[in-house]
């Protein structure tokens, strides 16, 4: 019976290390070889609390996690723009820096660590016996579990996962990054200090080699196991690795010793295979073993059809007809006087960006006007893409100033410049591909209540509330797409048009009056071109304000109201587009001289 | 770089070729022909298709669908290294040296595919009387050169394989005017000796002085061809893009 | 602890060059493949672990001479570097696409855990000694070392500068160099990356067997002797830079070294082995900050297709 409760213990406070670090790898996609370290912050915080100051070794634990969740922050400012290898080499040196500090310190044992740590009692009940630990950390880790689920499985946690896959986009829709990143990385090794100590209170000792690297590489193994961005998965995970030994034990009847050397070989044979069959985990990401209905998400995304929505089809017949008819130059004109009609949204005056002698661009001063679509052309490395990474506050002019709605945006962080009322797209579409094309476009939706933490915790009928008003907002800019009938596909597995399609409603959900969109039609065919045409028309319909950047200038030709031209960071010229095409210098400047 | 008569040959021909980047298609049904010691210029707008064009040609990646024949043999599908041994050479429009790497390295690794060594040094040759300033540079890191001395080690480094179709994508980008000129005359001299080139450009103006034919695509379709001349005759370009 | 002596300090300087040109090897060889081939090869302590308990095992046990066990030891780990590329990574790689780096490092992981328990099942877990070299007392400019540093620090010497002759005069290393430099191009040049790697995994595997044959002499063939090694290794190639040669790549080990050794005046023993790992983290910060205004003007010209 002891020996049996003394692996569910482990397997309890393993998989307290193994949820938690899913949450920062699976979930937010952020890499760490450092987790037991972190566990090591808490393990010895027990030891020493419990030891010197006769402290409880529950609330040392927790105090031990606070200390490592401070830690945890800390390590997530240089770990914020790193790339994979750059993290695991930071978290590498991270944890051989706290691990040889606990090392060094005479007063934390040195190699040996703190042993004879006192029993652990909780409301008055010494647990003498590894039986006697079951409830507590059963409870603990149904707390934890709580909490990682309540962050991951909510509209925070679809934050998270934009992060993972592309943080940029996350960060143009509004998402504040940094304080994601940092406030996971806390939770998380928080929750690993957490786990640290529970383990130094049930072995009685802190020493280095509990906590050593090769036990953050287990911990790692469990979450990979599991399956990453699955949290029952890690409990399953942990158990497995944990329980191989005595399984080799009884099974084989090795030796102690052997057996835990043949499960360490094991499992990291397993790691090997499993990344070269299964590299999604054992239980993969948005698979529920409890509900058979989920478990088809495992297999690999194909693209189920290219069929442009039904919906859309008539709008691009439409279309089709319009763009045979060529506008004459007086329907074209009446378009320019409404544009020049049109109150102004967006007022940019002399946006300057240079780096070192290179000049992206140069004293750019526009206006987009309300209801009204700009487009911005030029020839190639004009710096149009530029602009809008100036606009939306990617990139930091050095001189000018960009008012939306009066308001000056420049020196805003993207993610407030988007809540300011404008986004981006991107030419590259950049959809999440392993999230459904709801969920992506939920993702534009601003101001959610499940993505903050407070009222995730202590609102939940609220969250819930406004989580069904997101949904159906979603829904509503995914039929004016016509993409209803996709909503639960991963945009993984749709046709590139139909993502564009998704991209398109993303954008739209934000509710932002100005939408700068990159390249809208490119690398779509002609029939996709002309309804993306008629819903950009749409949405112009609406008021909405209009930017973009095109390449295929038969699309600027029947969309602009109003076209920039641009060379060499300067816009040199401005009017119809037909008034710009019958420019000798504009025709030289875009196809050389003839 | 032999000269030669033949100037009727084909040397590519591209059947319905079909190019798709995973989920997205990108070039349709094209049809394209490159004779012996011709220069065909490809316009088209950004994102029209053309890089995908001659990256399919090379190699570098699968064709979904169409055919490649060079030199009267089919190619489609086969790897970017037999054909660089079979005399294709492609120059990116970007990222088009090896930037830490010498100049005179970056030459000889142009001929990597020759195995005999005076081959070698009679193309070195040729290539700094073609264009001087390398021989001059050689021991300079290639990515420390000027924009337009990128490009001449790019020309150079291509023709340090001997190739007998070259496959130009937006030679003249950033260049200044009169830089582009210099390039395109090597170039034209190039294809007077029997040099086949496939030039993709944005820079119409430029490449039409030098081509013998164009293609121009929109959308990844084809929707022109012409010979340079009916081309240069058009009074504007602007309903191409 | 102030009033350092001359002697003191030249002892000091001597053995960080020694200790140095250890970590330097091990560098360039994890510079090579992490540069070339963006494989973050972890495995490559196991390899490392495995060359000394080979060349262990010939001399010790089957009883072969020593320089033949040492080459067998080398060898057999240059085979399996070149196995493990070819055989796990590559096609590992060809199915991740973009989150290839992660899977090949997690694959690498399993294979650290797997091959040093397998080590340990088939070797135990006591530490045995390689005797192939007799240890002598040596006196190098009035510093005290052994004969085998003299013998390692040689040969690490010579091995780097034939690695940088390779690169420099040679169409293969022009080839390594080029797929280093640029992947893309190199493909449309028609330099096949699968066989380049190959290559840089050979030579990779050689250089950290080499350095676990003079590691096993001066000290102990065990178990767990790669770990510290690789994660300095790491370090060293990280500071250095991937993309640098392999003789900048070396002194910065050389300079690791010396940090160490030196760092010893004023802090204490125990406290040396952290500076690295501090200076580490401290690189590791700045370089972040760093990447901040590099990554602005990165995306100045990703926009361009």
């Amino acid at each position: 019976m002891q020996v049996a409760s003394n692996f569910i213990d482990q397997i309890l406070i393993f998989s307290i290390f193994a949820l938690s670090l899913n949450l920062l790898l699976g979930y937010m996609g952020q890499v760490s070889v450092a987790h037991a370290s972190f566990g090591a912050i808490g393990g010895y915080a027990v030891g020493y609390m419990a030891l010197t100051y006769g402290w409880n070794i529950f609330v040392a634990a927790a105090f031990g996690a606070l200390l490592a969740g401070v830690v945890g922050a800390a390590v997530a400012l240089p770990a914020l723009r790193l790339s994979v290898e750059y993290l695991i080499l930071l978290t590498l040196g991270v944890s051989s820096v706290l691990l040889g500090m606990f090392t060094t310190f005479p007063q934390l044992g040195g190699t040996y660590g703190l042993i004879g740590i006192p029993t652990a009692s909780i409301f008055g009940h010494q647990l003498l016996r590894t039986s006697d630990w079951l409830i507590p950390l059963a409870v603990i880790l149904a707390i934890v579990y709580g909490i990682c689920h309540r962050l991951g499985e909510s509209p925070l946690g679809r934050v998270l996962k934009g992060i993972r896959d592309d943080d940029k986009v996350t960060l143009s829709l509004g998402k504040n990054v940094v304080f994601y990143k940092v406030l996971i990385f806390g939770i998380t090794c928080g929750l690993a200090g957490l786990a640290g100590g529970l383990l130094a209170g049930f072995n009685s000792l802190a020493t280095p080699s509990q906590f050593g690297f090769d036990v953050s590489l287990a911990i790692f193994a469990m979450v990979i196991f599991g399956g990453t961005g699955n949290l029952s998965g890690s409990i399953f995970g942990a158990a497995t690795v944990i329980l191989t030994k005595p399984l080799l034990e009884w099974a084989v009847s090795l030796a102690p010793e052997t057996a835990a050397l043949w499960r360490l070989t094991l499992y990291g044979i397993l790691l090997v295979v499993l990344m070269r069959l299964r590299p999604q985990g054992l239980i993969p990401e948005g698979v529920n073993i409890l509900h058979p209905r989920t478990w088809r998400t495992a297999r690999p995304l194909a693209v189920t059809s290219d069929q442009l929505p039904k919906a859309v089809v008539a709008a691009s017949q439409e279309w089709e007809t319009r763009l045979e008819v060529t506008e004459t130059a007086a329907q074209e004109k009446q378009r320019e006087v409404k544009w020049a009609d049109a109150p102004v949204v967006l007022e940019v005056s002399d946006l300057s960006k240079s780096f070192g002698s290179i000049v992206a661009a140069a004293e750019l001063s526009m206006v987009l006007r309300k209801g009204t679509i700009t487009a911005l052309v030029g020839p190639n490395g004009a710096g149009k893409t530029t602009v809008f990474n100036l606009l939306t506050g990617f990139i930091q002019p050095d001189t000018g100033s960009v008012k939306l709605n009066g308001v000056e945006v420049v020196g805003m962080k993207p993610n407030r410049v988007a809540g300011s009322g404008m986004v981006r797209s991107w030419q590259d579409v950049r959809v999440i591909p392993r999230l459904s094309s709801l969920q992506n476009v939920m993702m534009g939706v601003q101001d959610q209540a499940g993505e903050r933490v407070i009222p995730l915790f202590a609102n939940a009928g609220g969250v819930r509330r406004r989580e069904r008003e997101v949904r159906a907002a979603a829904m509503e800019w995914l039929e004016f797409v016509g993409m209803t009938d996709f909503a639960d596909t991963p945009t993984g597995a749709l046709s590139f048009g139909q993502s564009k399609l998704v991209a398109l409603a993303r954008v739209l959900s934000t509710n932002a009056d100005v939408l700068l969109l990159d390249e809208p039609c490119s690398g779509i065919d002609t029939q996709w071109v002309e309804a993306m045409l008629s819903l950009i028309e749409k949405v112009r319909e609406q008021g909405r304000t209009v930017c973009i950047v095109e390449h295929n200038l038969h699309v600027v030709d029947h969309l602009a109201d109003h076209t920039y031209f641009m060379e060499l960071g300067r816009i040199t010229d401005q009017g119809t587009f037909k008034e710009l095409t019958s420019s000798p210098r504009l025709a030289e400047a875009y196809f050389g001289t003839v | 770089m032999e000269p030669s008569d033949d100037r009727s040959g084909t040397v590519l021909e591209i059947r319905g070729l079909c190019c798709a980047y995973g989920r997205k298609q990108v070039v349709f049904d094209l049809d394209m022909l490159v004779g012996r010691g011709e220069i065909v210029s490809l316009f088209g707008h950004n994102g029209a298709g053309k890089t995908t064009v001659i990256k399919n040609v090379l190699g570098a990646y699968k064709p979904s669908g169409g055919t490649v024949h060079y030199d009267g043999v089919e190619i489609t599908g086969t790897s970017a290294r037999s054909n660089v041994h079979r005399g294709m050479a492609l120059i990116p429009s970007e990222r088009f040296v090896f930037g830490d790497l010498t100049v005179y390295d970056n030459l000889l690794l142009g001929a990597a595919n020759l195995k005999d060594g005076d081959q070698q040094a009679e193309l070195l040759s040729q290539v700094y009387t073609l264009f001087p300033i390398l021989e001059e540079r050689s021991k300079q890191l290639a990515g420390t050169m000027s924009g337009g001395q990128q490009r001449m080690v790019s020309l150079g480094l291509a023709l340090m394989s001997a190739p007998r179709l070259l496959l130009l994508d937006e030679p003249s980008l950033g260049l200044a005017p009169a830089v582009v000129q210099e390039i395109f005359s090597a170039v034209r001299a190039l294809a007077d000796k029997g040099l086949s080139v496939l030039l993709l450009e944005q820079n119409v103006g430029q490449a039409l002085r030098v081509s013998d034919r164009a293609y121009v695509m929109r959308s990844g379709r084809k929707i022109l061809e012409e010979t340079a001349q009916q081309m240069r005759a058009r009074d504007s370009f602007w309903d191409l893009f | 602890m102030l009033a350092v002596t001359f002697d003191t300090v030249r002892q000091l300087i001597t053995s960080g060059i020694v200790n140095g040109s250890s970590y330097g090897i091990l560098g360039v060889a994890f510079a090579l493949i992490l540069g070339v081939t963006g494989r973050f090869h972890f495995a490559f302590g196991v390899l490392y672990t495995l060359a000394a308990f080979f060349a262990f095992t010939f001399f010790d046990r089957v009883g072969l001479p020593f320089l033949v066990s040492a080459a067998a030891g080398v060898v057999i780990t240059t085979v399996m570097g070149v196995t493990i590329e070819a055989v796990i990574y590559r096609p590992l790689a060809a199915r991740a696409g973009s989150n290839a780096l992660l899977a090949i490092f997690v694959a690498s992981l399993g294979l650290t855990i797997a091959g040093s328990n397998l080590i340990q099942i088939f070797w135990g877990a006591q530490t045995h000694s390689l005797l192939g070299i007799q240890i002598k007392p040596f006196e190098l400019l009035g510093a005290n070392i052994i004969n085998i540093d003299v013998y390692s620090v040689t040969t690490f010497v010579l091995l780097v500068a034939l690695l940088s002759s390779l690169l420099r005069f040679t169409g293969l290393g022009r080839a390594i160099k080029a797929t280093r430099s640029n992947p893309e191009m190199a493909l449309l040049i028609g330099v096949d990356p699968a066989r380049i790697y190959l290559v840089v995994f050979a030579i990779a595997s050689l250089l950290a067997g080499t350095a676990a044959i003079f590691a096993s002499l001066k000290y102990s063939v065990e178990p767990t002797m790669g770990f510290r090694p690789v994660v300095l290794a790491f370090v060293v190639a990280f500071l250095g830079g991937t993309a640098n040669s392999p003789v900048r790549v070396f002194l910065t080990g050389i300079g690791i070294g010396l940090i160490e050794t030196i760092s010893s005046i004023w802090l204490p023993v125990r406290w040396t082995q952290l500076v690295v790992f501090v200076l580490l983290v401290l690189y590791m910060i700045s370089f972040s900050i760093n990447r901040a205004m590099f990554a602005r003007v990165r995306s100045l010209f990703a926009g361009k297709a």
